[in-house]
Order: structure tokens, then sequence, then C-alpha cells
């Protein structure tokens, strides 16, 4: 199904999924904590851009829902959250990533090309969106990456979400109209009980180890 | 209506336990709950054997197949032994003031609701809700691993919870994937373009691509919950924190639930790409598994760890048992399921008791455990053999099915590096357990064994020496069935 | 190769009196920006012209290259600026390989440059030169890598080329893939012009200099001619930032009114982009030097991105 006139909605859907490529990239340099929330606050408000802009296009409502749930879980909420527990915390900066910022940027370079190689065979250039499904790939492979690479539990945490925004934009992209949406509540759902659990957790790493680094969550071996 | 009620059931019995505040209470609570569990997990396997195909309920949304049945079944029964070990392990726990009040409401409230979604997940026939089921049952499992609060419970739960979300992140891309295939091949008006029971009928006209790269994706998510290799780093550590009846039912159901998702998914993918590729993926990650599990069973110094790899193993073999295929295949690997829910919750029981009266869980500091703990000390023995498929108890059954699939399949290599791996820990598994048990111990006083767990362990050790020998004709039935949906053929 | 002596003429007559100009004026609105009257914007014309005027005092120890670094500088850029559309749609000069030229030519008198902060012998010349020569390392891709992105949706290296088809073509504007590589190319254009975060233009304290250590020992005519050249190159790659991406205004034809119109455009153009330059130099603050390759880097991974995003979203 062809809708008309998407010119423009292919432009607005592109240039947001390339921006939300730019974001992660951000995320994966950037080390002020405060700042990655805001940065993954964006990246959801494109997201949900996106969502709305597939919605407007083929007249379908519930993928507006969709876009109002990620609107206020992932722009507002979440963040909102996370903002709370880093204040609780009180750690702000990011220790030293294990590899430095330019290789970092470096291997994302080389994971958006493996996103694109894989992403390839799927694009369906007359469907509105679908050429975001390498975006979507490559969030999910970038967002291992940042989880691999930083050492904050917070940080953790925004890459787990990041990579859930990859999933996202895929279900968008690959069909026109997003998964069911008893499954996309359920996927909401356990995002946000995902989240808390994590920022319990968060708190109590701190109180035990005197530090968000998990690197120092060594001890259990063979 | 009998479905509903198994979920609404432990929920509703979790949320109690959150609000109320008196020990004794709980206990009932749980207690009463997962009786009631157990005789609907009964009723619902009859009426599927009676249907001679599957019941829904809520227009379609559930659905039980016997497959289903069948896990449900074992879920069932062991969450009804873990609660009835738990309330003596726990008031042990309480006497020596290991846990609080506050951490056994905790561990009260959120076991039914673990349950509850891992009853959920064979029951959902939307693949998306059963995604959804699986992650809420690892959710409400951190907090259960964390229970006692130590530097390492919040080191084992944070492993878990981050590679647990990366596996089920991968796991619900893999599922998008499917779904791309299904709206491909259904149109995108589809309504049930998620449901297993729609898709399995239009399997053969998915698109091979996108099924190809949704089962890799698939294989490395929901094999990292059912803890295969190299995705299993995470099993010790969880494992040896929690507390005994939590670890008993991550590692005798919930691993179902996940091999259970793992089976969905092959079915549907043999039926579009041909039995080549999903078998040859599924090999290597089980015998992997066994490979890895075989050395640090060997080395192992902390018997709680010692049972994750035991673990890991099992997976392994179920996955390979399901990798091998044919009618062979698809029965071993069933049976294997089933014979291995049934007996390791003995073994985790029996290593609880040993740690609580001991408070470690190295080897090289307990010898003799059978003068001092008679009763534990035995069937920690007897489930040692059994678990490690020993004729003539019932795993060694399942394994020998799944051996003899990999001959017929031609696969020499890979049966004997199964051969290989099973041996190994075979033999490291009894000198460690042989060890434990027997030999001259440094006190000689015996202490008494609690009742509640010791009747918890003969209800688990009743099945365990018994199966080996015969199998109710109702019970065989049911795995038939399952065997024929497993092996793609219903 | 395409002649036109009074295109050529007339282009080398805006880039020699013009460059000075925007240098002047960007310095005057950063003191601006800084509550100071600064100096005004024609400063740099009475500079130039003092140097012209004045002896040069050459160390013993330079050699030919010390006196042959300057006159390669200010060709190269003049020559550079003759092959980017600045006014007129069509560039005067167009030498075989378009882009790949331009480059290469940066790169020749980024070379002589170095080696003139060599050649005799002072300590802060040759750590000017090394620290040029560090971050052009990674500058260098990045600019080749922002301008190849939209060579391949022109279809040609040719810089007249380029702008011709961006003109033709709808308001690409939203072009994901092109806004990438004006980010990247912005941030190359602060560091091969010696702008705050990668170089602090206006220090004076020799152990946090890139650009100016090298100029150290020039002294008269030498000097003006290094100045000179340095501000050309500025004026260039301004242009190029401006046209390749936004060829609006540029004049098609030869007529009198097209080519004002097309003057009085490239003028705002190049007032915004200037101010561009300076809110950002106002802002930040330098890098260190050991700093400055993760800012290049992130150039030239939005570079290597906008390149790959021509392809995923064509």
């Amino acid at each position: 199904m062809n809708p008309p006139s998407s010119e423009i909605g292919a432009q607005i859907i592109t240039l947001c999924a390339a921006l939300m490529l730019v974001l992660q990239l951000l995320l994966v340099v950037q080390s002020m904590l405060l700042t990655n929330i805001r940065l993954f606050a964006l990246q959801s408000l494109l997201l949900t851009v996106i969502a709305a802009t597939v919605a407007y296009f083929y007249n379908a409502e519930h993928v507006y829902i969709v876009a109002v749930l990620t609107l206020i879980g992932k722009v507002i909420f979440l963040p909102w959250l996370l903002n709370r527990q880093v204040r609780q915390i009180n750690i702000i900066q990011e220790v030293e990533p294990l590899l430095n910022a330019p290789t970092s940027m470096l291997i994302c370079g080389g994971l958006t090309l493996l996103g694109y190689v894989v992403a390839r065979p799927f694009t369906n250039l007359q469907k509105l969106g679908s050429n975001t499904l390498a975006v979507a790939i490559t969030l999910l492979l970038t967002g291992f990456f940042l989880m691999s690479n930083r050492r904050k539990a917070i940080t953790q945490v925004l890459a787990l979400l990041s990579v859930e925004n990859g999933v996202m934009l895929a279900a968008v992209a690959l069909t026109s109209y997003g998964m069911p949406l008893v499954v996309e509540l359920g996927v909401f759902f356990d995002v946000t009980v995902a989240v808390m659990v994590l920022g319990i957790l968060v708190y109590r790493i701190r109180e035990n180890f005197a530090s968000m680094d998990t690197s120092k969550l060594s001890q259990l071996k063979g | 209506m009998e479905l509903a009620l198994l979920v609404v059931i432990p929920f509703a019995a979790g949320v109690v336990c959150l609000a109320t505040n008196s020990r004794p209470w709980w206990e009932r609570i749980n207690f009463a709950a997962f009786v009631l569990v157990a005789v609907l997990a009964l009723k619902i396997a009859a009426n599927v054997l009676a249907a001679h195909g599957a019941i829904s309920a809520i227009n379609g949304f559930l659905r039980v197949d016997a497959l289903s049945a069948l896990v449900l079944l074992l879920t069932a029964f062991v969450s009804l032994v873990c609660a009835i070990y738990a309330i003596g392990y726990f008031r042990r726990d309480r006497a020596d003031n290991r846990v609080n009040e506050r951490q056994l409401r905790l561990y009260y409230g959120l076991t039914p609701i673990f349950v509850c979604a891992m009853l959920l997940a064979p029951m959902a026939d939307n693949l998306g809700v059963m995604w959804v089921a699986i992650e809420s049952s690892t959710l409400a499992s951190v907090l259960l691993v964390t229970l006692y609060n130590q530097k390492t419970s919040f080191e084992a739960g944070w492993k878990y919870i981050i590679i647990g979300s990366i596996g089920i992140a991968l796991a619900l891309f893999g599922t998008v994937f499917v779904y791309y295939s299904a709206v491909g091949v259904l149109g995108s008006e589809t309504r049930g373009g998620m449901n297993w029971s729609i898709l399995v009928q239009v399997a053969d006209k998915l698109n091979p691509q996108a099924m190809r790269l949704a089962f890799i994706l698939v294989l490395l998510g929901y094999g990292t919950k059912a803890g295969l290799a190299p995705m299993h780093t995470w099993k010790p550590d969880a494992y040896s924190e929690a507390p005994v009846p939590s670890a008993a039912l991550l590692g005798a159901a919930f691993i179902n639930c996940a091999f259970y998702a793992i089976v969905r998914f092959d079915v549907l993918a043999e039926k579009a790409l041909g039995h080549n590729f999903p078998g040859k993926m599924l090999i290597g990650f089980g015998i992997a598994s066994i490979l890895v599990a075989a050395p640090f069973i060997l080395v192992q110094r902390n018997f709680r760890r010692l049972l994750a790899y035991s673990s890991i193993d099992h997976a392994g073999i179920m996955v390979a048992g399901l990798g091998f295929g044919g009618p062979l295949g698809a029965l071993g690997a069933t049976l294997h399921m089933l014979f291995h829910a049934v007996t390791k919750p003995l073994m985790f029981f029996c290593a609880g008791n040993v740690q609580q009266q001991f408070s470690t869980p190295y080897l090289w500091k307990l010898r003799g455990i059978i003068h001092t703990l008679p009763w534990t000390g035995g069937l920690f023995l007897m489930a040692t053999l059994a678990v490690t498929g020993t004729p003539p108890f019932s795993i060694f059954q399942s394994e020998f099915k799944i051996l003899s699939a990999a001959l017929v399949a031609d696969h020499g290599w890979m049966a004997f590096l199964f051969l290989a791996g099973v041996v190994t820990i075979f033999a490291g598994f009894l000198m460690h357990i042989s060890k434990l048990t027997l030999g001259s111990p440094q006190t000689g006083i015996r202490a008494t064994e609690c009742r509640w767990r010791l009747s918890a362990m003969a209800l688990v050790a009743a099945p365990v020496a018994l199966f080996g020998f015969w199998l109710p004709n109702s019970l065989y039935e049911l795995v038939r069935q399952s065997a024929q949906i497993v092996g793609g053929s219903l | 190769m395409n002649l036109d002596i009074v295109a050529i003429t007339l282009q080398t007559a805006l880039l020699l009196l013009l460059a000075p100009l925007v240098s002047g004026c960007i310095k005057n609105w950063k003191a601006k920006l800084q509550n100071r009257r600064g100096p005004p914007p024609w400063q740099p014309y009475f500079d130039i012209a003092k140097f012209l005027r004045k002896d040069m005092v050459i160390s013993e120890h330079a050699s030919w290259i010390f006196s042959t670094a300057p006159y390669v500088v200010l060709i190269t850029s003049l020559l550079v600026g003759l092959m980017v559309p600045m006014v007129t749609t069509q560039a005067p000069l167009s030498l075989f390989g378009g882009a790949l030229t331009v480059v290469g030519l940066l790169a020749l008198s980024r070379f002589f440059l170095a080696l003139g902060g060599l050649d005799p012998g002072s300590a802060f010349g040759g750590m000017g030169s090394s620290r040029e020569m560090t971050i052009s390392a990674i500058a260098e891709p990045a600019l080749m890598l922002a301008i190849f992105t939209v060579a391949i949706t022109a279809g040609s290296t040719d810089l007249s080329r380029i702008a011709a088809v961006e003109q033709a073509s709808s308001l690409k504007l939203l072009n994901p893939a092109h806004l990438m590589a004006f980010a990247a190319l912005f941030i190359v254009l602060l560091a091969e012009t010696g702008r705050i975060p990668v170089d602090n233009p206006a220090t004076h304290l020799e152990l946090t200099m890139i650009h100016e250590a090298m100029l150290l020992e020039y002294s008269g005519r030498y000097l003006a001619y290094m100045e000179w050249g340095a501000s050309i190159k500025q004026l260039v790659l301004m242009a190029i930032l401006t046209n390749l991406f936004l060829p609006l205004g540029l004049a098609t034809t030869n007529s009198a009114l097209s080519v004002s119109i097309g003057l009085a455009v490239f003028l705002a153009k190049l007032l915004a982009l200037g101010v561009a330059v300076v809110i950002v130099e106002t802002v930040n603050a330098k890098l260190r030097l050991f700093r400055v390759p993760d800012l290049l880097s992130a150039a030239f991974v939005l570079a290597a991105l906008a390149l790959l995003s021509t392809f995923i979203f064509q």
C-alpha cells in the first residue's frame, strides 16, 4: 500500500533516523552522564516523530498510541527517573572507557557499515520508512558496543535503552504498522520495569561498593 | 477458564503477600496457591489429551497444546516442591538471622509473580506476548537473586540482568523479523501475524533470508536465557548467589520456558528453511555448551556453581537433541526436558541443606556429609547419579535417545563430542559429590533434618527413582504428542 | 582547461582584496562579543602593507625552502581559490581532478608551511610544524570525505559542476548526508584556519601556538605573503562550505546583474558563516592538544557517516 504524497514524510523520517544515528555516536563518546541522559531523551523524541509520521501517512491509529507511549515513557518518564538516580548517587562523570574516543568512533563507523550490509536485503523502497532498518541495526550494534566499552552502571542502562530504541525503529521500518498493540504495550511495560529494577540495583551497588564502576564487580570467578 | 485462572491465582497470591505482614500467612498463601496451580495444570493437561489438539481461551489469546501443557505441568511441579522446601529453608535462614522479615516478604511476594510469568509464557499464542512473559519472569527473578544483599549478590544480579537484557533485546529483534516475514506472506493488515498457530500454517512460505536472520537472533537471545555457551556467564553467579528455592526455580523451570521458546521458533525455521541450517546452529550451540561446562565442572570448588554448570550442560543436551532432529531427536529432547525438570530440584535441595548446615558452599571444606545429614547425603548421591545420566535413572534414556538421533543423522563426530562431554561431566560430578558425601566427617554429630524440606525432597525423589522404570501412560502420551509438535509434524 | 582571462583576473582580485577583510571582520566581531572595541575590520590591510615595506631578517641556518615557502603558500591558495565557485557557478579555473586537486593543493601549501617552520632550526617552529601535521593527518581525510559526499550526489568531483547540480535540483536542505557533511566540514574549517577550539589565533604564548609558531621566524614581505595566503585559504574554505552546500544565488550567466546579485549573496553567506565561527570561538575554550584528535576524529566519522548515508538513504 503506497500512501500518497509521501515525499515529505520520507524526508522527515530519513532526517530523523540520521539524527538518531548521530546522537548514538555522541552517546558513545560523551562522558558526562547527565548529558547522555538528555541525548537519549532526544533520540527517543526523534523516534516519536518517526512513529507519528508513519501513523499520519498510513492513517493507523494504534501507531499514534505507540508514539504517545514513547513520548511519555522514553522522553519524559525514563530520563526523569534516571536523572533522579544520578543525582541521588551523585556521580556525574564516566570514568575512562576501555577504548578511547577516536577508536570508539571508528568502531561505530564500522558497525554502521555492517548494519547497512545486513539491512540491504530487507529494504523495500516502496514502503515509507523502510530505509531506516540500517539505522535500527546500527543502533543495536553500537548499543552493545557502548555497553561493553563503558563501566558506569547508568551508562550501561542507557545503552540498553538505546538498543530498545533500535528494536522499536526496526519494528516501524520493517512492518509499516509496527507490532500489534498488545505487544507494544507489553514491551513498554517491560522496559519501564527493567529500568526500575536496574535503578534499584544501581542504588544498592553504590551503597555497597561506594562506586558505580561495574569493573569492581569482579569477585565471582570460575 | 482454567487457563486464565492458572495465571491469575499466582499473581494474586504474590500481590497479597507483598501487601501483608505475617510470615505464617505468606507460607500458607504460597503453599495454597501452588497446590491450586498444580491441580489446575493437571486438569489442563488432561483436557489437552482429551481434546486431541489444542485448547484455547480468551479468544485465542491463550493457547495450550501438548507441548505447552507439558511445560505447564513441569513448572507447576517444580514451583510446588520449591514452595514446600522454601518453608523449611527460610525458617532456618530466619533463625540463623541470614534474612530479615522484609527480605522474606520480597521472596514470598515475588516468587508467585515469577511463576505466574513462567506459566504465561507457554500459554501465549502471540510470540510477542511470550517474549513479554519471559522478560517479566527475568525481571521478577533478578530481585530474588539479589535477595541476600551481599556484595556478591549484587554482582550476580547485575551480570544476570545485563546479560539477560542483551539476550532479550536480540530475541525481540528476531521476533520482529519473524513478524516481518509473516507480514510479507499474510499482508500488512493481518491481526494474527505474531500468533504461532497461524504462522506455523504458512511457515513454508516465509521469507528465507529474514527467517535465517531471525533464527540466529532468537537462538542467541533465548539461548542466553537458557544458558547456552557462550552466553552462559551469568548462570554460575546467579545460581550460587540466589536462595536455593529461587535457584531451583531458575534451573528447573525457567530453563524449560527458554527451551520452549527456542522450540517454537525452531519449528517455524525448519518449515521455512529446511532442517539443515537450523539444525547446524542448534547442534553448534548445544555441543559447545556441553564442552564448555565439562572442564569447569572438573575443576570446580563450589558446589552451588557446580549445579549451574550442570544446568548449562543439560540446556546444551536439550538443544543438541533438537538439532540432531528426526523423531528420535525430538522425542529425546522432550523426554530430557521432562526428566531434567524432575531430577534437578533434588540436587538443588540437597545442596541447599548442606550449605545451610555448614554455612559454606566450598567443596574442600566438607567431607562425609552422609554421617551428619544421612537423608540429604543419600539423596545427594542418588540425585548425582540421576542427573549425570547413569542407568537405570531416567536421564540415561533421554541422553541415549539423543545420541542415537545423532548417529541416525550421520553426525558421527558430534556424537563423539557429546559422549565425551557427558562422560567427563559424569566423572567430575561423581568425584566431587562422592568426596562430599562419603569419607570421614569432621564432626560425627547427626543433625536433625527439617520435616518440610525432607517432604519436598521425597516428593521429588519419588519420580526420580520411578521414571527410570515406569512412566504413567497419560504422561507418556503427553510427551509423545509434544515430541510430534517439536518435530514439526503437527 | 577552461581559461577566461577576465574571470581569472576578477576572481584573483576578489580573493586578494576580500581575504584580509574577512579576517579583520572576524577579529573585530570576536572583540565586540567579548565587550572590547577591537581593531577595525580593515586593520589586516594596514598590517600587510606594513610587512611589505619592512626589511627581512632571515636566520643563517635557513635554506631555499624558507624563501620559497611564502610564495608557494600564496600561489597555491590563489589557485585553489580560482577553482572554487564564489560568485558565479562556473569557477574560472577547472584543473583536472576538481576536488582532489583542491585537497592536493591545500596539502602542498601545508607541506611547505611546515617545512618552512622547520627550516630555520628554531625549537618553536619545529613544534608548530609537528602539531600542524598531527592535526592535518585527521583533518584532511575528513575534508576529502565530506567533499566526496556532495560529489557523489552531484556525480562529479568538479566543484563547478557540483554547485550547478545542487542549484538545479530542488532544495535538498533536509538531506541528512549533506547536513552531516556540513557539520564535518565546519569542524575541519576550524582546524585548518587555526581557530578555537583547535588553536588560538590571538595567542602570544609560543608553547600554545600551532599555526603562529611556524610563522615566528618570518618577517618582512615573506610574513606578508604567509599571512595573506593564510587568510585567502580561510576565505576559500568558507566559500567551499557555503557554495557547495547552499549554492543559492550563484550567478549562472555572465550578465552584470546576476554577477552583482551573486556577489551580494556570497558576501551575505560569508557574513553568516563568519558570525557562526565567531560564536563558536567565543563560546568554546581551546582544547588541550591531545584532545584535538578526538574532535577531529568526530569530524572524520561524521564525514564517513555522511558518505554512508548517501548509500543507505538513497
